[in-house]
């Protein structure tokens, strides 16, 4: 406890596990290796590593610093940067909430695929029967794990206008994965600190052991090789450098008030610049270290496909020509075709449609991102390896203590906030705080668990922070540099720790990072201008695949809304208080008053 | 006149037995394709495929026809065989005494005894196919309770238990909390008396107390 009665954490190590917690989550195990994959492998590291240092690690020491020098929340904290900044808080808070509902979700999913990990065969291993005991029709046509994603874990419509009901299993999922963040967060920052320790470990251990699994796997090395080659003319294009960019934005979690929150609870003399370049390190070093997994992982995959389409091939051979059964073999499968093909033309003519070619560049070069490549491609990965249950387990595990450590700082985000205000605190204690928070995202997150529930997900998931954190990160710069000026800045940082930030640091404070800021900005609402956002991925179970189709006029409608509502606080915070200013014309008189107690009464 | 007769009937039998054996070719209309992958079965111990064996496969489907049709009508002879490959694959139709029987029928016969067909070679569906009839996929074990409830339910419930631990906690702090101020505010009441008294607490230095307490929380 501190002199002022605001909780902290227990010892600096924990604010840093908080941290480390938090930036490192989904993100790193699903975009970034996809991002290495589509821009050309290892040389992607360059833009990556540019973009950490213009603008990644200077960023995050802000927010830190912003948290640490006021002892607020994000309304509480950029209010007494500058009265007029209020609705960044609020912006942020805004941004934070639909995170919240949205991004829990992905955790009942994880919770849902562990739970059904414990069972003698994985039920995304083979097709389940139907009443005729043959094969279900969608599962043949596309694959039993995409037909347990799309079927049995979402049981998916085929378009965004028919709703469906809601998933019961689904349903109860969620309702875990907010009883899980409840049961962490509901003592504040005394719970929170606990649990980061456990949730920031674990994934280590996991990875760890997937790594070490990974690369023993049979056909892993092709995948490292396809990752590590780098195809250097990716990096002309303007493309790279944005991803680049926005993926390091995205993946530190800057914007969203959880790091200003974090940093509130700190000693006023914790050394935050230190553990800012340190966890934005850590951050992007356990990137590379999961991408690497991933592309092992990958290799495998690509190779176990590539071998069974040879034996495909091989018994398809086999079986038309009639010859002796270990005569053709996946080495010299294609002798034997060019022999076939020369002594039986038409035989083989009429064959030839059957025969698959087999291409193992092609193979690796599906890539896949997001919740596909985390449910799909891994669950089909793990289900051909050995024991699989418990690798399920293991993976699924930690994708779901990756999702909460990241959960624990977006309710913090939301809640701290709320704790500062008097009115709230005053009425209604810490744990009934949490509470109502958790209750009610967890029922605005119910619409997600509904059978169309994942096209709006997707909606969620690519509109709406996206906007919005630029903006919002962009005014805090400008409102750093600007409003409250760089050099007070400087000057409370010297008082925190002790010396003032160096040239590195203002440079891209006020310079380098508003211009990164804007040009992203630019991108993506030039990107949302010309149309992009119309067509969605639908899933369409006779063909077994995903095709796109129009979105809705009210889905447009919400993709508008997601990132103007939280846009919108800043310049109506602003405005209001403008306003209230002009009203305020006498000073407030203090009043000292001493009531008599009891004790001086008698 | 009996020689006659008797050279008529081996004739009429060995002309029947060569039409159903004539019958029997490939793409025959109520015929079907077999084929065995023995080496990828079952690799070194895969035993080499010859005249006992397909003895053995013509027995096993008499006695599938026999289970099917709950009748002792069918032999090994009722069994032909023809367009034996190095693949190990070949043609087979079943006959009934004169006619063939059906492929619908020959159908059901193998499906109900694939399990027993299989055994007897140590194959599998996939190794051991019949072309044209679908494997009778094993029908799924419905357990009572899907598994996969059971682990939510042993999980949610450790989890509400901390929950309801985690609150009870900071409850009973806060009561324990409330009651020490109490204890406090009742001590600073004044008694209205010559002096105030306190009573002595064990342990305390020779001095009362009351003093010392009202000094702390005096507001200025």
């Amino acid at each position: 406890m501190e002199a002022d009665g605001r909780p902290s954490w227990d010892n600096p190590a924990q604010f840093i596990l908080a941290c480390v917690s938090y930036a490192v989550g989904l993100g790193n195990m699903w975009r970034f290796p996809y991002l290495c994959q589509m821009h050309g492998g290892g040389g992607f590291l360059i833009p990556y590593l540019i973009m950490l240092v213009l603008e990644g690690i200077p960023l995050f020491y802000m927010e830190l610093a912003v948290g640490q020098k006021m002892r607020l929340g994000s309304i509480g904290a950029w209010s007494a940067i500058s009265p007029y900044l209020g609705g960044l808080g609020i912006a942020s808070v805004v941004t934070s909430l639909y995170l919240c509902i949205y991004y829990n979700v992905v955790i009942a999913w994880a919770f849902w695929y562990l739970f059904h990990s414990f069972q003698a065969e994985l039920p995304w291993a083979a097709c389940p029967a139907n009443n005729n005991l043959t094969e279900q029709q969608e599962c043949e046509v596309s694959s039993p794990t995409q037909y347990f994603w799309y079927r049995e874990t979402l049981n998916i419509t085929s378009s965004m206008e028919e709703g469906g009901g809601l998933h019961r299993g689904q349903t109860v999922c969620l309702l875990m994965a907010w009883v899980v963040v409840y049961l962490c967060i509901v003592k504040g920052v005394k719970s929170t600190g606990k649990v980061v320790y456990f949730t920031t470990a674990f994934p280590y251990v996991v990875l760890l052991i997937y790594f070490i699994r990974g690369v023993s796997l049979h056909g892993a090395a092709n995948g490292i090789k396809y990752m590590f080659m780098p195809k250097m003319k990716e990096l002309a294009s303007p493309t790279t450098w944005i991803n680049a960019a926005t993926q390091i934005f995205f993946s530190l979690g800057l914007g969203f008030g959880s790091l200003v929150a974090f940093a509130s609870y700190n000693q006023p003399h914790n050394d935050v610049q230190r553990q800012a370049v340190a966890v934005s390190l850590i951050n992007s070093g356990t990137s590379i270290f999961a991408s690497v997994v991933t592309f092992s992982i990958y290799g495998f995959k690509a190779t176990f496909n590539y071998e069974s389409c040879l034996d495909r091939a091989r018994i398809n051979l086999l079986n038309s020509f009639d010859i002796e059964e270990d005569a053709i073999t996946n080495d010299n499968i294609s002798s034997w075709v060019t022999q076939l093909n020369s002594t039986y033309p038409d035989r083989f003519a009429s064959l030839s449609q059957q025969l698959e070619s087999c291409n193992l560049e092609s193979e690796l070069d599906t890539a896949a991102e997001g919740a596909g490549l985390a449910f799909i491609v891994y669950s089909e990965a793990i289900k051909n390896m050995p024991v699989s249950q418990l690798w399920s387990v293991l993976y699924f595990s930690m994708l779901l203590m990756l999702g909460v450590g990241s959960m624990l700082g977006n309710v913090m985000a939301i809640t701290t906030p709320l704790h500062d205000s008097k009115f709230l605190s005053r009425r209604l204690s810490s744990e009934a705080l949490n509470g109502l928070v958790c209750i009610f995202c967890l029922l605005a997150g119910l619409g997600f668990t509904a059978r169309s529930g994942n096209y709006w997900f997707t909606i969620f998931n690519d509109y709406a922070c996206t906007f919005s954190l630029l903006f919002i990160v962009f005014v805090e710069m400008v409102g750093i540099c600007c409003i409250y000026g760089l050099k007070r800045f400087e000057k409370d940082i010297e008082d925190m720790i002790g010396h003032r930030p160096n040239w590195y640091w203002k440079i891209v404070w006020a310079g380098v990072g508003p211009i990164i800021l804007i040009g992203l900005f630019l991108f993506y609402m030039i990107t949302y201008i010309t149309g992009e956002t119309s067509t969605y991925q639908a899933w369409d179970k006779d063909l077994g695949k995903s095709l796109p189709k129009e979105r809705p006029p009210y889905a447009q409608v919400c993709i508008a809304l997601l990132p103007l509502s939280s846009i919108l606080c800043i310049p109506f915070c602003a405005f209001y208080e403008y306003v209230q200013r002009k009203k305020k014309r006498e000073p407030e008189e203090r009043v000292v008053s001493c009531p008599l107690t009891p004790r001086e009464a008698c | 006149m009996l020689t006659d007769l008797f050279l008529t009937l081996c004739i009429s039998t060995a002309l029947t037995a060569v039409q159903a054996e004539n019958r029997c070719s490939v793409d025959a209309k109520n015929g079907y394709k077999v084929r065995l992958s023995i080496k990828t079965a079952l690799g070194n111990k895969a035993y080499p495929w010859d005249d006992s064996e397909m003895f053995l496969f013509r027995a096993t489907l008499a006695f599938a026809m026999r289970v099917y049709t709950k009748s002792d009508q069918y032999n090994v002879s009722s069994v032909h065989v023809c367009d034996e490959t190095p693949r190990v694959s070949f043609w087979f139709v079943v006959s009934n005494d004169t006619e063939l029987v059906s492929a619908e029928d020959v159908e059901k016969a193998v499906r109900i005894s694939r399990n027993r067909i299989n055994s007897a070679f140590m194959l599998t569906d996939q190794t051991l196919e019949f072309v044209n009839i679908p494997p009778t996929l094993v029908a799924p074990v419905q357990p009572g309770t899907p598994p996969w409830l059971i682990v939510f339910g042993v999980v949610i419930s450790a989890v509400c238990a901390g929950v309801v631990m985690l609150l009870l906690s900071s409850f009973v702090q806060k009561r324990r909390k409330k009651g020490i101020l109490e204890d406090e505010n009742e001590e600073e009441r004044c008694e209205k008396q010559n002096g105030a008294t306190h009573e002595v607490q064990e342990g305390s230095d020779d001095f009362n107390q009351i003093f010392v307490e009202a000094s702390s929380s005096t507001k200025l």
